[in-house]
């Protein structure tokens, strides 16, 4: 999900005019869901919250010009830097004598280049403590944020080293903040650079049940007195929360978060919700959720299933039965051999030559539903090369499940099996 | 006022076994006062105008009858505005006052006090170690002979601090001796872009008119010179301090033992001293130089015990004329960090967490005072201020150094798994089982298949190939499970990267978890 703000700039003021109100509820609720910044900033009134204690630690050390380092920790997709940057916003209100510096795993890559030059090392070293000597004598901070913090402790760790050693000397000023997602972080650090580095870390967890659904209300909910007109407000609100209380929608979420909690996958679920509303009627309903969760869950080998055809589907069943047979060589002449042994015990009335059945096979070879298993066998024809079945078990019952005509005999088949 | 402290050391440690509370390293730090009184001006500032040797002698039993300690008792207890002296001497760290955590100066100043970058003055419970190296290098300058030493030591158990002394001392000593002070250099070896820059740097130092001849190596700039008998007479030892040692270890060794020969050379006027964490590494990388009999002595600088570490902390906080701590939490803090790795800098961190704690809490209350208050005027608000908690309450407890203690050496891994969206959680276990019979690691599509059993037996529809390859690779990414590189998804080898037990902790209130991992 791109970060493109749409901001409240004239030109979509004025095309917001001309717009009905559900289109400019569409493009605000889309704005706020497009924004970081709003999404997370329900999360920082409480005091327990982490954008207190980060913001405690930050401002602590702006005013006491002492030197303090911190490790953001957390699972991708928490908001770790969106509650940075939060922080970092308002003190820049409060201190406007600030400096931040920004340094992304995009540098450090850079930094392993120059690293093989080893032109200018020493210099940017150097440069480095005379610029933190220098700042600290005109009493400004200096706020490293070192993104993606574990690549910066491959190697040697030099410049880690290096920055915290000249910390420890009372003429710099520097906070550094540590970014990562790997929860042992501090552990890949060399024991030099772990003992000059504090210990002080924030965990950034998904949000629980209950903070999903004040953030659902928080992102959702239209805004009582804004310029849309006020019984619109109303009815969208009162649908909202009724959806909201019912029984199948918190089936959804809980769906949604059972392969992944964290907010930026809630994100791309909300956008897609919101881009199905009903333009006409301008109120979300229960199955705008239901489209944006398939279109989230979606199950590619079972799209492709769809549109197999019949004698496709009784080749990879047959596939299925060799391989729970546990035969040894699977290709083509054991499939039909398969094939024909399910004629002769089941009188079925589709049994078509083989000349078709290489068309079909070669069809689920293009599709990618079977493959070979190696690539050695150019020379001989596909009839005899060994193939393996790219699709599992469920996903080919579920498959046949949805299959609008599959045959009966096919399930049988598939449950004898299982 | 430097007399008067050294006539106090005797009649000092006197009273102190009358209060009862004597404790073996007050007096060492007495007479440590009582040295750098003679010899040193205390470089850290602190926000009352006057130097440390005056903050100590309030500690001065009352006994004592001089006047110049009593004017300073009554100076320093003007000075804070909140509740007098505690009448128990036997504790004497409850003779100053308690602190007052809002009052802004004062925090800033103990923060100050407890920082990591505030050298302080004197290096207590290092004596040993500084004094044999001072003879050491006593000796190598008044015998006009190289030589050389190694430090070693943990992290955090005061090597860098003790050098920047060392280097110190030995100037002023000569100085005072009248023999020529040698010419130190100090270098962290992470800063040389090639190893051999070292010696480079050694030639810039040392005045040689070798420099003339550039096109030479520095090495074999310093080698001729040092075979060489010298013809001036003045030239100047020089003490060359390499901190972070292992830094020069190359494949071949050759540039930390040719930096050791260089001392070993018949007219070498260096002399080095090198820093580093391996114990061993005189004898792992310069075996050489024990055949031809000049190995370096090695002091190694062991981690702090919890007394040492209560003494350092103490004597930080002596200059403060206030009690910052309960005891018991100083002392729980140094037992901890003793145990765990003796690491100064952690004691002093888990410090200044446990001061971040109080002000939290004093913050609330302070809070919660207020509220009420709103509406009325300024005085019940100053009346309601006037009935605080008591100063008791204001110090840092051990229930404060206990939360920080755990926040310090506590994993993030419990709570993570905890909050693990439920099909990665079933990953988790499926990983558990299949890892139970020791084997190391197997392939994302054997755990898949385990995965499958256990989502059978709860009747939870197990996820495709697709999700769950990219389940373990977000679980890869937090540092769970291990992946390896393939270019097919079901044929990476996967390895639990966290002990069974934790999990099984971690996941011990959801039943269905429960017993899965029975």
């Amino acid at each position: 999900m791109s970060a493109a703000t749409v901001s409240s700039s004239p030109k979509i003021t004025e095309k917001m005019a001309r717009e009905s109100p559900a289109e400019q509820a569409q493009v605000l609720v889309k704005s706020r869901i497009c924004n970081p910044n709003f999404i997370f900033s329900i999360f920082s009134n409480s005091p327990d919250s982490n954008y207190s204690k980060l913001k405690y630690i930050i401002s602590s050390s702006l005013t006491e010009a002492c030197n303090n380092s911190v490790l953001l920790l957390g699972p991708r997709g928490c908001g770790k830097v969106a509650i940075l940057e939060l922080v970092l916003e308002d003190l820049l209100e409060e201190y406007p004598d600030m400096i931040s510096v920004e340094i992304s795993r995009q540098l450090c890559q850079e930094h392993q280049l120059l690293f093989s030059k080893m032109a200018s090392f020493d210099d940017n070293a150097q440069f480095m403590v005379s610029m933190l000597r220098e700042c600290g004598l005109a009493h400004k901070t200096i706020i490293f944020v070192l993104d993606e913090f574990d690549l910066f402790a491959q190697g040697k760790q030099l410049f880690l080293y290096s920055l915290l050693d000249a910390m420890q000397s009372v003429t710099s000023q520097a906070v550094v903040i540590g970014i990562s997602c790997r929860l042992d972080a501090d552990q890949l650090l060399e024991k030099r650079v772990r003992s000059r580095f504090s210990h002080r870390k924030l965990l950034f967890l998904p949000p629980s049940r209950e903070d999903t659904e004040r953030l659902l209300e928080h992102i959702l909910l239209l805004p009582t007195n804004s310029s849309f007109p006020h019984e619109y407000v109303t009815a969208f609100n009162v649908k909202l929360l009724k959806i909201f209380a019912d029984y199948k929608f918190k089936e959804i979420v809980d769906t949604l978060s059972y392969s992944d909690s964290t907010v930026n996958h809630l994100q791309r679920f909300l956008f897609s919700t919101v881009s199905h509303m009903d333009l006409k009627s301008g109120l979300l309903s229960l199955e705008n959720f239901k489209a944006a969760l398939s279109t989230i869950q979606r199950q590619p080998k079972l799209e492709v299933l769809k549109d197999c055809s019949i004698l496709e589907l009784y080749i990879l069943v047959c596939m299925k039965r060799l391989e729970a047979k546990e035969q040894e060589l699977r290709n083509f002449n054991a499939i039909m051999k398969e094939y024909k042994s399910i004629h002769d015990t089941f009188q079925t009335s589709n049994y078509y030559a083989r000349n078709v059945c290489l068309r079909a096979f070669e069809h689920l070879l293009q599709r990618e539903l079977i493959s070979f298993e190696d690539n050695r066998g150019h020379g001989q024809s596909a009839e005899f090369r060994p193939v393996k079945l790219l699709i599992s078990r469920p996903e080919l019952y579920q498959g046949l499940k949805s299959y609008p005509s599959c045959p009966t005999i096919l399930h049988k088949l598939m449950d004898r099996d299982g | 006022m430097l007399s008067i402290a050294g006539s106090r050391s005797s009649p000092i440690t006197d009273p102190k076994a009358e209060i009862g509370s004597a404790t073996p390293q007050k007096r060492c730090l007495r007479s440590d006062s009582a040295r750098i009184g003679k010899t040193r001006i205390p470089s850290t500032p602190l926000p009352v105008q006057t130097s440390p040797l005056k903050r100590k002698s309030p500690r001065i039993c009352v006994n004592d009858s001089p006047n110049s300690p009593l004017k300073v008792i009554e100076k320093s207890f003007t000075n804070s505005s909140k509740s007098p002296v505690k009448k128990r001497l036997s504790d004497c760290f409850l003779d100053k006052p308690a602190w007052d955590p809002s009052d802004v100066e004062q925090l800033c100043a103990v923060k100050e006090a407890l920082h990591v970058s505030t050298a302080p003055t004197a290096l207590v419970c290092r004596e040993d170690e500084q004094n044999k190296i001072l003879l050491f290098c006593r000796e190598c300058v008044e015998l006009e002979k190289a030589g050389s030493l190694y430090v070693c030591g943990c992290p955090g158990t005061g090597k860098s601090l003790s050098m920047e002394k060392v280097k110190e001392d030995i100037v002023n000593w000569a100085t005072e001796a009248g023999i020529q002070p040698p010419d130190t250099l100090s270098i962290n070896c992470t800063t040389l872009t090639n190893a051999s820059e070292i010696f480079s740097k050694i030639v810039g130092r040392t005045q040689t008119q070798s420099k003339a001849k550039g096109s030479k190596l520095p090495l074999q700039d310093l080698r001729y010179l040092y075979s060489q008998k010298q013809h001036l007479p003045g030239t100047r030892m020089v003490l060359i301090i390499a901190d972070e040692l292992d830094y020069l270890i190359t494949k071949d060794r050759a540039v930390l033992h040719d930096l050791f020969m260089l001392t070993t050379m018949p007219f070498s006027r260096c002399i080095l001293i090198g820093i580093a964490n391996a114990i061993d590494l005189a004898d792992r990388f310069l075996p050489k130089l024990q055949s031809l009999n000049c190995k370096p002595m090695v002091i190694t600088f062991r981690a702090y015990s919890k007394d040492q570490i209560i003494t350092i902390l103490k004597q930080r906080l002596m200059a403060l004329p206030y009690t910052v701590f309960q005891p018991q939490a100083l002392e729980l803090c140094a037992r901890k960090v003793a145990a765990a790795s003796g690491d100064m800098r952690k004691a002093l961190s888990i410090c200044r967490s446990a001061i971040e704690m109080l002000e939290a809490e004093v913050r609330d209350s302070f809070s919660k005072l207020n509220l009420p208050s709103v509406e009325s005027d300024d005085h019940q608000r100053s009346a309601s201020c006037g009935i605080l908690p008591k100063p008791d309450n204001n110090i840092v407890r051990v229930d404060h150094v206990a939360i920080a203690l755990s926040k310090a050496y506590r994993s993030p891994v419990v709570d993570t798994i905890q909050s693990l969206p439920q099909h990665q959680q079933i990953i988790l276990c499926s990983a558990v089982k299949l890892f139970r019979g020791g084997k190391k690691d197997a392939t994302v599509g054997e755990l898949n298949k385990f995965y499958m059993d256990v989502c059978k037996s709860t009747l939870i529809p197990p996820v495709g190939i697709v999700e769950f390859s990219s389940m373990c690779r977000v679980l890869g990414d937090q540092g769970i499970l291990k992946l390896g590189q393939s270019r097919e998804d079901k044929l990476q080898r996967v390895a639990l990267k966290i002990d069974e037990a934790v999990v099984s902790f971690a996941l011990q209130e959801v039943r269905f978890f429960r017993s899965c991992l029975q």
